[in-house]
């Protein structure tokens, strides 16, 4: 199944937020929807989610355009919040039958997450006497205790301790096995760096970078080595100027050409006390930073 | 239509889960069967001490003239029958001293047939002694008066006491009669649909500034959110009118005669079925306009504490129709110009209609017109509403201004 979104475009009074976007998801796949505050992340997501309709464009579900009662989608807003004063099960329930299941297997499926989660002891108490970790466990339980087809998740890791990142991941990995497409925003890039396989940066409204992770990556100019060294000196006295800091004590060597870099990598283990040498390649943070930075969508402009 | 039943049953279950929705119904339903069973509970108390007989508060008569003395006591024995009535020859001083020590009530001291002192210990609000007093001494004075005219004594007895023959044929209403369960129908309909009005809008405004909107708002349409809600509270309001009138009635019966001598509260549960299915409808439409109303503003509201200044102007609103109403219900005139337009429109015909329907008579179709157009406006209003809801959910920050929202509204 492929999701995608096509030349969306959608404005509140005059002011244009979506400016025309357009990205595809696979199923089995976890899809990165990243931007800054205010890039058009939730205003796509509720029009995906058929909250309010585009101005134009279509969401196309296989080259169709999505059928609603077909397609079910789960959602773990941002803006986290239930119902502070209602019995854990009753409102988990209410959400699942308000999906469309019946009553009796939307208190099965909601117990079933519940023990999933680690979270059952808690089933008849009310939302408002758990900790705001275990309250954001619960509604992780409403976007997906429907079975959805599109799952998105809208910060799902925020706020977390490492242990329930970790049981959170394992859902998340569970959902993709089962051939869901998942669908990711986040702020946190090492997190979009672990399940995504293709993301999308939305910037100013506009889609200022798209594709499959992997190559994007290897697109990038490899004409830069991270090398690090207990000698930093020696190689600044070889390199000079083009030889610059980098994170973790690293030093970073900028080359004439990319062709050069296997004699380069050759040249200083062979002449150097090297720790470690590789080509650079950026993180996602580096990528997120050159496209969803206003600089970048001027120059697009 | 799926999502709208399973949202009603949930909002339904708020209301009846609530410990204060079903502790103030249960409480009203205690504090009426207190209120009609109160003259059981009294008369066995009184027949505990029913070997001694009752005793009837003493009132002293003094005659200044001894020969007017039997004639007076004669009149004021039979006129106030609730009272012991002694004649007596103390001093003024010992008459205040009796009343004061609390060995009699009151006591009427007459130095001449138009003129007396009346001491009473405690003068109540209701007292009619004097007039009482005033009529007899008057009779006796215009008996006197004949008789020394020449009129002989048994002529000038019936002149004073000619009966006069009358008969009242009431076409229309008898606004006596309706005055007490039409007050109590019109306070009720007024505190149910303000009452469960600003729970819509208080509701909706929790489900936003809780965010749980967020969620809701992907997961059902605003309208069936929205008419949930109303229809919801709509019908919990009604099984509160339900359970309070309907406790009303029944302890009414099972009480009706101890009760059969008091005329305000027979007549409050002489009133027609039909008036209460008029008073279902006008509630039932009444309701809704200004529920819609308040979910759409309660929409609006970012945050809770916004709620009370977002839903003045409506509750305002309400309030003037409710005051129009009582004051032309309490001046009588029920059929004013005031009233008349009021009755149409949307805003004030549920209470006002009703009124006159209770206390006057009004053409079928004048009230016809007045439930189509409140049928029509409440359509009307709910489809605004709906629109309204869809917009004002999705806006945080500070509460938009009535025309910023008319007009995202208008472009959606």
């Amino acid at each position: 199944m492929i999701l995608e979104l096509q030349n969306i475009e959608k404005s509140f009074g005059n002011k244009p937020v979506l400016k025309g976007v357009s990205f595809q998801a696979e199923s089995g796949k976890a899809f990165g929807l990243l931007g800054r505050n205010g890039a058009g992340k939730t205003t796509s997501i509720r029009i995906l989610m058929d909250v309010f309709p585009a101005n134009s464009g279509a969401v196309l579900i296989d080259g169709q355009p999505i059928n609603y009662k077909q397609i079910q989608l789960g959602y773990l807003p941002e803006e986290r919040g239930l119902y502070p004063k209602k019995i854990i099960i009753d409102q988990l329930a209410y959400f699942a039958e308000l999906k469309g299941m019946r009553h009796k297997d939307a208190v099965k499926a909601s117990d079933y997450w519940l023990e999933r989660l680690g979270m059952a002891e808690y089933r008849n108490k009310r939302l408002d006497t758990l900790s705001k970790g275990n309250q954001q466990k619960i509604q992780l339980i409403t976007a997906i205790a429907h079975n959805p087809d599109i799952v998105i998740l809208d910060e799902p890791f925020s706020g977390l301790d490492p242990v329930n990142a970790m049981l959170l991941k394992d859902v998340v990995k569970e959902q993709i096995a089962e051939n869901k497409i998942v669908l990711f925003s986040s702020h946190q890039m090492s997190y979009i760096e672990e399940f995504c396989d293709s993301i999308a940066i939305l910037n100013a409204g506009k889609v200022a970078l798209h594709g499959d992770l992997h190559t994007i990556k290897r697109n990038y100019v490899r004409d830069r080595l991270v090398v690090r060294t207990e000698y930093p000196e020696k190689l600044r006295a070889e390199f000079g100027k083009r030889c610059t800091a980098g994170e973790n004590g690293c030093l970073f060597i900028q080359l004439a050409s990319p062709e050069e870099k296997q004699a380069a990598m050759k040249h200083i283990t062979d002449s150097y006390d090297i720790d470690e040498i590789r080509v650079f390649e950026p993180s996602l943070n580096d990528i997120f930073v050159e496209y969803a930075s206003e600089a970048a969508n001027k120059e697009d402009m | 239509m799926k999502q709208f039943g399973k949202i009603l049953k949930f909002e339904l279950k708020y209301y009846f889960k609530n410990k204060v929705f079903v502790g103030v119904t249960v409480l009203l339903v205690l504090l009426i069967a207190a209120v009609m069973f109160f003259p059981r509970f009294a008369s066995m108390l009184n027949s505990k001490n029913g070997d001694e007989p009752s005793e009837r508060s003493v009132m002293l008569i003094k005659t200044e003239s001894s020969e007017q003395e039997p004639l007076i006591s004669q009149a004021f024995t039979e006129a106030f029958v609730n009272y012991d009535v002694q004649i007596t020859q103390d001093s003024n001083d010992a008459i205040q001293e009796a009343i004061t020590s609390g060995k009699a009530e009151c006591a009427f001291v007459i130095s001449e047939l138009t003129s007396y002192i009346y001491y009473v210990g405690n003068l109540s609000m209701y007292d009619m002694n004097t007039e009482t007093a005033d009529s007899i001494l008057q009779n006796i004075y215009r008996v006197n008066a004949m008789i020394s005219g020449g009129i002989p004594a048994q002529q000038a007895g019936e002149i004073m006491s000619v009966p006069i023959e009358s008969q009242t044929q009431n076409l229309g209403k008898d606004q006596m009669q309706n005055y007490w369960y039409t007050y109590i129908m019109i306070f009720a309909l007024y505190m149910v649909i303000l009452l469960y009005g600003q729970m819509v809008a208080t509701n909706v405004a929790t489900e936003k500034s809780s965010r749980a909107m967020e969620v809701l708002i992907t997961s059902a349409k605003p309208a069936a959110m929205m008419f949930g809600k109303v229809i919801a509270s709509c019908l919990a309001g009604l099984v509160q009118l339900i359970a309070v009138f309907g406790s009303a009635i029944l302890f009414y019966s099972l009480n009706k005669d101890r009760w059969g001598d008091n005329p305000i509260v027979a007549s409050i549960f002489d009133m027609p079925p039909g008036l209460l299915v008029y008073m279902l409808v006008f509630f039932v439409l009444g309701f809704f306009i200004y529920a819609f109303l308040y979910g759409a503003i309660g929409s609006t509201a970012s945050k809770l504490e916004d709620i009370n200044t977002s839903v003045l102007p409506v509750t305002m609103l309400f309030i003037i129709a409710f005051i129009v109403v009582m004051y032309s219900f309490s001046s009588g005139n029920v059929d004013n110009t005031l009233m008349k337009i009021c009755s149409y429109i949307p805003f004030t015909s549920s209470m006002a209609m009703f009124t006159r329907i209770a206390m006057s008579t009004v053409p079928w179709y004048a009230i016809a017109a007045s439930i189509v157009i409140l049928i029509g406006s409440v359509i009307g209003i709910g489809v605004l509403s709906a629109k309204i809801y869809r917009v004002g959910v999705l806006l945080y920050g500070t509460t938009p201004k009535i025309g910023s929202i008319l007009k995202s509204v208008w472009k959606a």
